[in-house]
Formats: C-alpha cells, sequence, structure tokens
C-alpha cells in the first residue's frame, strides 16, 4: 500500500509561516539573539521551511488525554485490597520484596512534588551493570530485578510480545500478573496509569491492541516513561503496520506475536538504549553533523538532482547525525520516524551486506500504510548511509539508480572527500564556547527540530556517568514540560554539577555547569550561548532544507 | 543511466538463520564474518560479475530475510528470478521442512525459476557426524523429484560455495544462449524484455 497521504498534519506549515513570514527572516536574525526571541528567529532556525514536522514534548500522551476525559473519578472507587494483593505480588516478582504501600494513580500525573534526590540517582546508576541479553535471562536473580528499567510488552490477552531483560516466557506469570492488573482497574472504567511504590514506578501504556509497561527506578517523570513507551510501541508499528497489527488481533486475540516480531528483539533493545543515552530522543530532535556550508550545500543538491518519481525522502546519514535531508515537496518527517529509521540502521550492520531494501512504516507519517526502503552504505570504511525512501514496491532499481547518480555527482564536485574530511571531527568540544564552568549544553532549535550539543567532557564519558547526566536532563525536561504545571527554566543545584534548563518558544536549552557556578552566571552564560550558536549556526544546523 | 547492468536474478530463500547471508559473504567477498547474528532486514541485493567460459554473467542476487514478517513481501524478492538457492540447516531438520515450503510456494508462482537445494554448514556435520539432522540420500531423492540440484556447502571453510554459484550462473548461460538464438529466429520476443533488469526510472 502506498503511504501517500500526510493527512491532517500539513496544517503545521502554515501556523510556522505566520509565526515567521519568510522574508523578514534574515532581518530579524540578530547577533545577539535575547532569550525572549521568538520561534522562527532563534539560532539554527530553517530560512525557509522546515523539514520536519512541528513536534511538542509529549504530544502523543496529551492527545491521548484530551480524547478521553470521561473517566475523572478517584481510584477509590475501586477495591483497593484487591489491587493492593495483585501489586504486592507484582512488586515481589519485579523488585523481589515485598511492597507495603503501593498507590495508584489514574489518568494524572505524578502529585507529589518529588524532592530530587541525588544519593538516589547515584544509586541506581550503580545497578546498572551491562549485561548481555543471555547473562540476565534468570529472572529470580538479584541482576535481572536490580535492572534500573524493565519494560514489557503483551498484548491485551496478557500473551508475552516482548522483554527488555530476561525471556518472554520466563515472565509469563509477571506478564499476567500485569495483565490482571490493568483489567482489573479498566472493570472500574478507570485507566490503570501508573504505580509509584518506594523508589520505583510502574508506568502503563495502553495502545489497542497491546499494553506496555515500564518498571523504573529512575527520576523520570511519570510522562518521561510513558513517552519512552510509546517509541517502542511505534517501533512495533513500524514493522507491521497498525492495519495488520489490529487484523492480526481481531482474527486471533491471543496469537503469539513474537512469531512476526522474531529476530526484532534487539531493535527494541537499541531503542531503550538510545533513550537512556541521546538527547535527540528526549527532545524530539536530530543533530547534525558538523559542516561546512558549501559542503553541504552541494550535498543536498546532488540529493536534490537524484529524484525519481516515487522518492519522498532521501536521507544521508553518519552514524546518529543527520548530514542532509531532501523531502517532497509538502511532505514532512515526523522527528520520530526518523529516530525510528536512526534505530533500524545503527541496530543493524544487516545494510553494510549490499543493498538493503524493506518495506517500511513510519506511524507519524500513516501508520497504517508501508513504505519502501532502500538503504546502503556510501563505502565499506565510513558511517555514511543513504536511505531513500520511497511509495512504491517496486523502486528498487530506480533507486539504486538515484544512489549512483548522487555518488557520481559527489565525486565530481570533490564533495566526497571533503565530507570524509569533516567527519575526522564529528563532534566539537565545549571550550569553543568560551565558558569555563560549563562542561557541557543541549540546544535545540524548535522551528527546526535540530539540536547541537558538544562532545561530552571526560568526566561524563564512561557509561554510567553518560546515563546520569541524561538522567539529570530527562528530570529536567519532565519537569519543565509537565503539562499541569510547565514552567520556562529550572536552575537546579547538585552535589556534583549545577543544572539550568530553559524553555522559550523558539528554543530549549539544558546547560550543564561545574558546581562551583553561581546562577547569575548561568544566566549571563545563556545569552553568550545563544550568541556562540548564533555565529556557528551556519555549520551546526542545516538553515536551509530543500525539497525535490 | 548509471545503474549496474544484472543479467540473472538470483533469489537466496530459506528459514532464519540457515546461512544465506553467510552463504553470499562467502561467495561475493570471501569472508565469514563471526560475531553475534545479524539477521537480515528486508533483503538485500548484490550484483555479482561472473566468468562463464569468455563471457561475463552479472548475477544480481537476493538475499531475504527469511522471517515471518516478511513473508506476504517476498514475491516482491523471487518474481521474475532466474534461479533460486533454496537453503536448509543440515543441523537443523525443520530448516528443510522450511526449504520444501518455498519450492512447493516457486513451483506455483514461478515456474521458470531454476531451483538449487542447498544444505548449509557442512563443517559442523563434518566435524561429528552426530549434528547432521538431514539425510543426503532423502534430499537427493527429493531433489531428483523436483528436478533440483543440490549442493551441501559451508560458508565457514568455503567448501562448494563457488561452486554452487558457478553452476547457477553457468546454467543461466546455457539457457540465455539458446534463447538469443531463437530471438534471432524472431520467436521469443516479450521473453527478452523479462531476462534482463534495468532501472526502470527516466528523467
Ligand atoms: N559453522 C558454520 N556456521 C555457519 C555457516 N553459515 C552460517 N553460519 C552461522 O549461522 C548463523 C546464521 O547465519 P546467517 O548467514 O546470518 O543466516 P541467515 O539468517 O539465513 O541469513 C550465523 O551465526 C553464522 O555464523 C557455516 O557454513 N558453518
Ligand atoms: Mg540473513
Amino acid at each position: 500500500m502506498a503511504a501517500d497521504v500526510h493527512n491532517s498534519k500539513v496544517n503545521w506549515d502554515i501556523q510556522n509561516e505566520s509565526l515567521a513570514p519568510i522574508d523578514k527572516l534574515r532581518i530579524e536574525r540578530s547577533d545577539s539573539p535575547t532569550p525572549g526571541i521568538v520561534e522562527g528567529t532563534e539560532p539554527g532556525a530553517a530560512q525557509e521551511k522546515a523539514m520536519f514536522v512541528h513536534t511538542q514534548s509529549f504530544e502523543d500522551l496529551t492527545a491521548e488525554t484530551r480524547d478521553t476525559v470521561d473517566g475523572d473519578q478517584e481510584v477509590e472507587s475501586c477495591d483497593l485490597t484487591k489491587l493492593s494483593n495483585d501489586l504486592s505480588q507484582l512488586s515481589t516478582h519485579l523488585l523481589g520484596q515485598e511492597e507495603e504501600q503501593g498507590e495508584a494513580e489514574e489518568k494524572g500525573e505524578d502529585q507529589k512534588v518529588e524532592m530530587f534526590d541525588e544519593s538516589l540517582a547515584s544509586v541506581t546508576s550503580q545497578d546498572s551493570s551491562p549485561c548481555g541479553r543471555e547473562d540476565i535471562c534468570d529472572i529470580t536473580s538479584d541482576a535481572w530485578r536490580n535492572q534500573r528499567k524493565h519494560v514489557f510488552v503483551l498484548s491485551e490477552a496478557g500473551k508475552p510480545i516482548y522483554s527488555r531483560y530476561g525471556t518472554e516466557e520466563a515472565l509469563s506469570s509477571t506478564m499476567g500478573v500485569m495483565m490482571a492488573l490493568v483489567s482489573f482497574v479498566e472493570a472500574d472504567k478507570n485507566m490503570i496509569k501508573s504505580i509509584h511504590g518506594d523508589g520505583y514506578k510502574v508506568v502503563f501504556l495502553r495502545k489497542s491492541p497491546l499494553v506496555l509497561v515500564s518498571v523504573a527506578r529512575t527520576r523520570q517523570s511519570e510522562q518521561e516513561l510513558s513517552r519512552e513507551l510509546c517509541y517502542i510501541y511505534y517501533q512495533i508499528v513500524s514493522l507491521l503496520t497498525i492495519t495488520q497489527l489490529n487484523q492480526i488481533f481481531e482474527r486471533k486475540q491471543n496469537y503469539d506475536l513474537r512469531r512476526l516480531l522474531a529476530g526484532s528483539e534487539h531493535l527494541n533493545d537499541n531503542l531503550l538504549k538510545q533513550l537512556d543515552r541521546d538527547p535527540g530522543f528526549l527532545l524530539s530532535a536530530v543533530t547534525c553533523v558538523p559542516l561546512a556550508v558549501s559542503t553541504r550545500d552541494i550535498i543536498t543538491s546532488s540529493l536534490q538532482a537524484a529524484k525519481a518519481k516515487n522518492l519522498v525522502f532521501s536521507i544521508l546519514l553518519a552514524g546518529n547525525q543527520l548530514v542532509s535531508l531532501v523531502r517532497k515537496k509538502d511532505q514532512y518527517l515526523h522527528p520520530m520516524d526518523l529516530h525510528l529509521l536512526l534505530n533500524l540502521v545503527g541496530s543493524s550492520s544487516s545494510f553494510r551486506e549490499g543493498e538493503g531494501w524493506t518495506p517500511i512504516c513510519l506511524p507519524k507519517f500513516n501508520p497504517s500504510g508501508f513504505f519502501h526502503a532502500h538503504i546502503s552504505y556510501l563505502d565499506s570504511s565510513s558511517d555514511l548511509c543513504l536511505i531513500l525512501i520511497s511509495t512504491s514496491r517496486e523502486d528498487f532499481f530506480c533507486l539504486s539508480d538515484c544512489k549512483h547518480r548522487f555518488l557520481e555527482r559527489l565525486w565530481r564536485r570533490n564533495a566526497f572527500q571533503n565530507l570524509l574530511e569533516a567527519l575526522q571531527t564529528p563532534t566539537y568540544p565545549v571550550d569553543l564556547v568560551g565558558i569555563p564552568e560549563l562542561r557541557h549544553f543541549v540546544y535545540k532549535s524548535k522551528s527546526s527540530g535540530l539540536y547541537t550539543s558538544p562532545e561530552l567532557p571526560p568526566t561524563y564519558l564512561v557509561d554510567e556517568e553518560q546515563e546520569r547526566l541524561m538522567g539529570l536532563y530527562q528530570y529536567l525536561h519532565g519537569r519543565i514540560h509537565n503539562s499541569r504545571n510547565p514552567l520556562r527554566y529550572i536552575y537546579h543545584c547538585g552535589q556534583r554539577e549545577n543544572l539550568l534548563a530553559w524553555v522559550t518558544s523558539g528554543f530549549e536549552m539544558y546547560l550543564c555547569f561545574s558546581p562551583l557556578g553561581t546562577k547569575v552566571l548561568a544566566m549571563n552564560t545563556v545569552t553568550k550561548l545563544l550568541k556562540w550558536i548564533r555565529k556557528e549556526e551556519d555549520r551546526l544546523f542545516i538553515l536551509s532544507p530543500q525539497t525535490y | 543511466m548509471s545503474g549496474q547492468r544484472v543479467d540473472a536474478k538470483v533469489v537466496m530463500l530459506g528459514k532464519e538463520y540457515v546461512g544465506k547471508t553467510s552463504l553470499v559473504e562467502r561467495y561475493v567477498h570471501n569472508r565469514f564474518l563471526v560475531g553475534p547474528y545479524q539477521n537480515t532486514i528486508g533483503a538485500a541485493f548484490v550484483a555479482k560479475p561472473i566468468h562463464v567460459g569468455e563471457k561475463i554473467v552479472t548475477l544480481g542476487i537476493w538475499d531475504t530475510a527469511g522471517s515471518e514478517r516478511y513473508e506476504a513481501m517476498s514475491r516482491i524478492y523471487y518474481r521474475g528470478a532466474k534461479a533460486a538457492i533454496v537453503c536448509y540447516d543440515l543441523t537443523d531438520s525443520s530448516s528443510f521442512q522450511r526449504a520444501k515450503f518455498w519450492v512447493k510456494e516457486l513451483q506455483n508462482c514461478e515456474e521458470h525459476c531454476k531451483i538449487y537445494l542447498c544444505g548449509t554448514k557442512s563443517d559442523l556435520v563434518e566435524d561429528d557426524r552426530s549434528m547432521r539432522k538431514v539425510d543426503f540420500h532423502d534430499v537427493q531423492d527429493y531433489a531428483d523429484e523436483i528436478k533440483a540440484q543440490l549442493f551441501e556447502t559451508s560458508s565457514k571453510s568455503g567448501h562448494n560455495v563457488d561452486e554452487l554459484f558457478q553452476k547457477v550462473a553457468e546454467d543461466y548461460d546455457q539457457l540465455y544462449s539458446f534463447q538469443q538464438m531463437t530471438e534471432e529466429k524472431g520467436v521469443d520476443l516479450c521473453q527478452k524484455k523479462n531476462s534482463t533488469f534495468y532501472a526502470c526510472c527516466h528523467h
């Protein structure tokens, strides 16, 4: 089936224009942008139309709450003793301890104002021993219980579909209890959304015909955890389409979906790992390889020229970074869909073998249809991977030809060599900004959907520290976008670092300072950093996205 | 037109994990990759020119995933194929049952496609005869019945791999030169159209 409609999403385009009329853009791009600047004029903003659908934090989740406003009753209405029995069973299974006072909330957010507890964050990060899939299959072992974040997917009939750690079979009983919990609370027309226990949260996401569950000892908010579950849901949809998924379970309620998903577990594994580490997944944004404008322009125009009738997107990646993206006129990619593509390419060496050709659903674009993706590396030694996405399953040789024409052009203009050279330094040190106390930052331009971030300083290079820093960003992200109480900025003092999170209509940034930094310094840094990014934006962002 | 020209489409079929990708890797790049199993996503295409006598025949090899998920799609991979290498793992009897499924599929949908049965991982059964779960003579009987050729290969050692693909290319070449002769007599014109794969779009 051809996924040729972009349905309701197109109107954002008009919105953006009204926010930042194209002809005025250049004039308004001041060299010393102030934190109050509007969307479309912030550093990194695209000069013309953006290449992505505009996104909001938690858009999937907030859209859903709007859809289901009915059951506003409190959870007291259901039999609490039965609930707490199920709950203690579940927590014994998962965490190996009896849970005394679990607390279920429906539909709402976590209302307790949680104090940020530095000691807990460090304790939990110690727990994350990097184990391979096989080592931790024994679900009675401490190692398994101590994993920081378990993720389960089950069918509405309670059949296991995916488990992040341990085999799904071994977990059948745990999944059964979860399903019992879900259906028990649902019988009362309440939807179970989360359970907050002692140092952990259990979050449920109901996406019929699937139920997704996260059991986390992290400081992430319930929204944050639901959003991750959403990613896993979309990952599964991207392999099957929602149409197929529904059909399967309509035909046979207790179908074992693992048959169809065989071999895709590592896609979910890798996605969850990315969610723990990659700020792009947190911000619904992607980052670009820093590149001289002239080089990027040649690459982009070469992609433009290598077009074909059914081609919708041409995407050149270097690892997890974007080199260039060209799209069909009026068709926009959703960052989440691009993340799924990044995940597909990043989880498998299979595309190094030859030219890959695979059906793929981009759920945010159209959850019910398959695109067909031509995926190949430009040469055997680099990470340069070209993804060409077509609506036609017959297009393989056509796209293969597009690739050759693209490569020919690059060679003829010497851009390939320049690109390889630029890839020698795919990141930059934070020192370039010239603020000694600044250790790291993540800056997203909202209108372009692109972010930039320097390389991690040595203190954060080990896996645990990297995840701890990401955990702090996630924590701030969750708080600043809390739909009940959205904030503009948060200054957070910790023992090992101070952080500032700042959100305006144009950008979003997270800064990490040494513990010696002060709040005043942090505030002053914002202006200085914006100025620096403005100066570098040509290299760090794609300012003029193109269509065929 | 800069895309490569392909003479014969060859499709690799068989259950996941039987060693289709390894077979192609060995043949095309002469290497055997060790490390965690990487399942093929969708399908992978490589073109490989091969000498047949004085001539060069370019095989366009489609390595399919073999997973159930892509089964509905598999037709687009084997449609128009001149040869199918249907693989089974000599150490896994269920994989041979699966091979029979593919043979039926081909007989129903692709009657002009020549079938090559390939028992993989022969190094494993050589090291330890008790590992063999699929009897050679049983398969030979089956191969005769369906008019297929049978090879037992090892991608690890390289045993019989070149021979398999060489045979595929030679068989194709024989048929193809025969076709050319009939074309010259002006008989089989529409056959010619299908027999080469070319890029399909014009700009
Ligand atoms: N010992 C041995 N192992 C092999 C051979 N061919 C493939 N394998 C292994 O079998 C597994 C599956 O191989 P792969 O080619 O990916 O299978 P595919 O799913 O059919 O493409 C891998 O772990 C390979 O290393 C072989 O000839 N000998
Ligand atoms: Mg394979």
